[in-house]
């Protein structure tokens, strides 16, 4: 099946509500480090863009633009307790079941089957939405996510672009 | 966008958006997808290597449709339409 070019579609839909072409990152290299240790053995991280809060927490705006901001969420919190706002996609199969996006349940399944040595503890969540402020992005938001990653000793992050 | 962002490794899944790791309350779709996923981490040789998971979603989607459910969604749970505009020149 043919893959849907969101990136096209929304150009078009942007500049349809009057605003400049939206600049996507692009980068010309990737980086790189190897996995030192089995899956069996790996502490895994998960950070999600979907806009996902603890019921406690402040919410995301479901229409977020330029939030630089994150919540942590304990691995251990139940799914009942976590929402999610984030109108940029169809979130309705994401509520009934918030693993579709946010699979939080299914990693501590993992865990538990030893198939991860450990899933990391808080998630991060995000909901940025349309961001036109990508240098604060690198150079505040992210210094701040690599050190909760630093202190849980994570050997790879699964990220889940929403 | 995964090619031009090149992260390390990517997993693609032609799904449509909202359903990364799989269809609702399939646990067992969700949990291939995320093995799958996983797997990439330790099998990926270059930087940037994205692999597309041979899942399929079984019905069409494409951008209009992707509109039309959201504007849906948004009637369905009475949202607004983004009130965000562009400043004024």
């Amino acid at each position: 099946m043919k893959y849907v070019d969101y990136v096209s579609g929304l150009n078009e839909w942007y500049q349809s509500q009057g605003f400049p072409p939206y600049r996507w990152s692009v980068f010309d290299s990737s980086p790189w480090a190897s996995m030192k240790k089995p899956l069996t053995e790996a502490t895994i991280a998960l950070i999600s863009s979907a806009g996902i809060f603890r019921d406690d927490q402040e919410p995301f705006d479901p229409w977020s633009v330029n939030d630089l901001s994150f919540r942590e969420i304990p691995k251990e919190t139940p799914l009942q307790r976590l929402k999610l706002h984030d109108n940029y996609f169809d979130h309705r199969d994401a509520l009934k079941d918030l693993n579709c996006v946010f699979p939080l349940e299914r990693l501590r399944e993992l865990e538990e089957e030893r198939y991860i040595g450990r899933l990391a503890s808080p998630a991060i969540t995000l909901g940025m939405g349309r961001l036109y402020k990508r240098t604060a992005l690198q150079t505040e938001t992210v210094p701040k996510i690599v050190e909760v990653l630093r202190k849980q000793d994570a050997d790879a992050v699964l990220l889940v672009a929403a | 966008m995964m090619e031009q962002v090149k992260p390390p490794r990517s997993a693609f899944i032609n799904f449509p958006l909202g359903h990364q790791c799989g269809r609702p309350h399939d646990r067992d779709l969700q949990m291939r997808i995320l093995r799958d996923a996983l797997k990439i981490l330790s099998s990926a040789s270059k930087p940037g290597e994205i692999v597309d998971l041979s899942y399929e979603w079984g019905e069409p989607f494409d951008w209009p449709g992707f509109m039309q459910d959201l504007m849906q969604m948004l009637e369905e749970e009475g949202s607004p339409v983004q009130e965000w505009k562009p400043k004024e020149k």
